[in-house]
């Protein structure tokens, strides 16, 4: 009889083999992941990224799951290109085309988070207690433990406050300015680059993000959204099968 | 057995009357408050059916129909982790050659729902009761169908989504035929390919009542509780049999999102249903059945 540490069965043999070679490590974790997904739970410290999909550009050199995103980073995604991240408290989902800055508040400033939305599309949510600033090509706004959707262009910004308050100014016009505290996407807002003085905002309908999503990027900070039971109405419809 | 199907005079006003009060308590529940409309769903289909008669493979009838559906509710919190659904809905399906199976319905469905926390993965239970009122070209399935059960959704990933449901069925038809009960277990499975296509798997086992039409058989006959002469299959001599079976029903379909208000949603449906007393005259394949549907949805919401 061979001892227990000899290999006996071919077929134990095969799995020890596969096992060092990283059959079932990482990459193929990684890729049943981005197949079957994963339940969205706090990312452990050192890890920024979530879930990485299409071509994604941390400070302009390709991301995978282990690139970290910190403030002074510029973070860009390619059409059809899509990045969940987390960065402190925050928690974010950056759609494809879009190109976001980091800024690095002084130490001196009150906020804890600045972002810059040159162009595309964010989903944010933010811990209570943590002001934030918002840029985008038309709005300037300030949020405050809240979750909020942005898309910028250079001719009007869309913005949601999701839950949360929100004070939003356009850029181009000092007296357009609105303060939106919200329980469930109450007040979406579209803010103009060109309009007559204080007329640059005006409602929205809902568009482009989901419950679900917000409850995802909480998840992702070890956070619940204030609202239990998520809207179906801003997924795709359904048909019902009596 | 009840032969002939004798056709009865049916309390009507339940069904109608719950469809039509839940219509006309909508408005004035939903300006309460909290409650909120949800959005009009709109659909329009197109389906072929390779067994309408739900008939033994040798006489089976198969179709095309068109189908149309509509739907509105609105949500009523109740505390912080329930609320209630109610919803109303109607619509019509109109068959290219037996039209005696064309019809049009009304009804509505009221759900009531716990969820413990806004949690990704928080799973959503359900009590629910539907009911619909059906009216046929012909004459004899005209009734309603009533369904009450429960349910629990279940985020699994951040791409699967797991639905189940018991659920108790009721059809009260015109003719005794068509006075069905059956229980269903069913699950379902979304599985989200990317941010607008949803690939979903369905798996449903039913026991109970089922109704499949066919020429007179001593194997038919002996199994059948009621039967009656089928008036939507009349060129065909066929008659309507009731009788007990085991149901397996699979769904495969594909949903393919427009952005969030329109959506595309291609399904197969397989049904075999076998009797749950087989006749000691004639052989199984008698009664059981088989049915294959293919169908392509336009789903649009505002």
């Amino acid at each position: 009889m061979k001892p227990f540490d000899q290999f006996d069965d071919p077929r134990r043999r095969i799995l020890i083999q596969a096992l060092a070679a990283g059959f079932f490590s990482a990459p193929w974790g990684a890729a049943a992941q981005s197949v079957f997904g994963s339940t969205p739970r706090r990312l452990p410290a050192g890890q920024s990224i979530y879930r990485a999909s299409g071509r994604v550009l941390v400070n302009s050199r390709e991301a995978t799951l282990a690139t970290p995103i910190k403030p002074g980073d510029v973070v860009e995604t390619a059409p059809g290109g899509e990045l969940v991240f987390v960065l402190a408290e925050e928690a974010f989902i950056l759609r494809g085309e879009s190109r976001v800055v980091i800024e690095n508040p002084p130490p001196s400033s009150p906020l804890k988070t600045a972002l810059r939305l040159a162009t595309g599309k964010l989903l944010s949510v933010f811990g209570r207690g943590r002001p934030t600033r918002i840029v985008t090509a038309t709005a300037t706004i300030g949020v405050r433990g809240t979750g909020v959707y942005a898309e910028s262009d250079p001719e009007q910004t869309y913005f949601c406050t999701c839950y949360g308050v929100a004070d939003i100014t356009a850029n181009n016009d000092r007296q357009s300015k609105e303060t939106v505290a919200a329980t469930h996407h109450n007040r979406p807002l579209y803010i103009a680059a060109k309009a007559s003085a204080g007329n640059s905002i005006r409602r929205a309908p809902f568009i482009n993000h989901t419950d679900q999503e917000l409850m995802l990027i909480e998840a992702l900070v070890g956070r619940t959204p204030p609202f239990v039971f998520p809207m179906n109405d801003y997924n795709a419809p359904r048909r019902e099968y009596p | 057995m009840h032969r002939g199907g004798s056709i009865r005079s049916r309390r009507r006003s339940f069904a109608a009357a719950t469809a039509l009060a839940g219509a006309a308590v909508l408005p004035p529940i939903a300006h309460g408050a909290d409650a909120e409309f949800t959005a009009t769903i709109v659909e329009a289909s197109f389906t072929a059916d390779n067994n309408v008669s739900r008939s033994s493979s040798d006489e089976a009838l198969s179709d095309r129909f068109l189908g149309v559906r509509v739907g509105k509710g609105f949500v009523l919190p109740v505390s912080a982790r329930t609320r209630a659904v109610i919803q109303a809905f109607a619509g019509g399906e109109r068959f290219g050659t037996y039209s005696g199976l064309s019809h049009a319905y009304i009804g509505g469905q009221g759900d009531f729902q716990f969820r413990s926390s806004g949690e990704f993965a928080a799973a959503t239970y359900g009590l629910y009761f539907r009911t619909q009122a059906e009216y046929y070209d012909s004459e004899l399935r005209d009734g309603y169908r009533h369904a009450f059960g429960l349910s629990v959704l279940k985020p699994v990933t951040d791409r699967m989504q797991l639905f189940a449901a018991l659920q108790q069925n009721i059809g009260d038809g015109k003719s005794t035929v068509f006075d069905t009960k059956s229980t269903s277990l069913r699950g379902n499975l979304d599985w989200s390919l990317g941010r607008w296509d949803t690939l979903y798997l369905g798996a449903e086992y039913r026991r109970g009542d089922v109704v499949s039409s066919g020429t007179q058989s001593l194997a038919r006959v002996d199994t059948a509780d009621a039967i009656v002469q089928d008036d939507a299959f009349t060129d065909k001599g066929y008659f309507a049999y009731r009788f007990q079976a085991n149901t397996g029903l699979a769904t495969l379909g594909y949903n393919h999102a427009f952005a969030e208000k329109h959506s595309l949603d291609l399904s197969w449906r397989y049904a075999q249903s076998k009797p749950l007393h087989p006749s000691g005259y004639g052989s199984a394949s008698d009664i059981r059945y088989t049915v294959s549907q293919v169908s392509l949805a336009y789903l649009v919401r505002f």
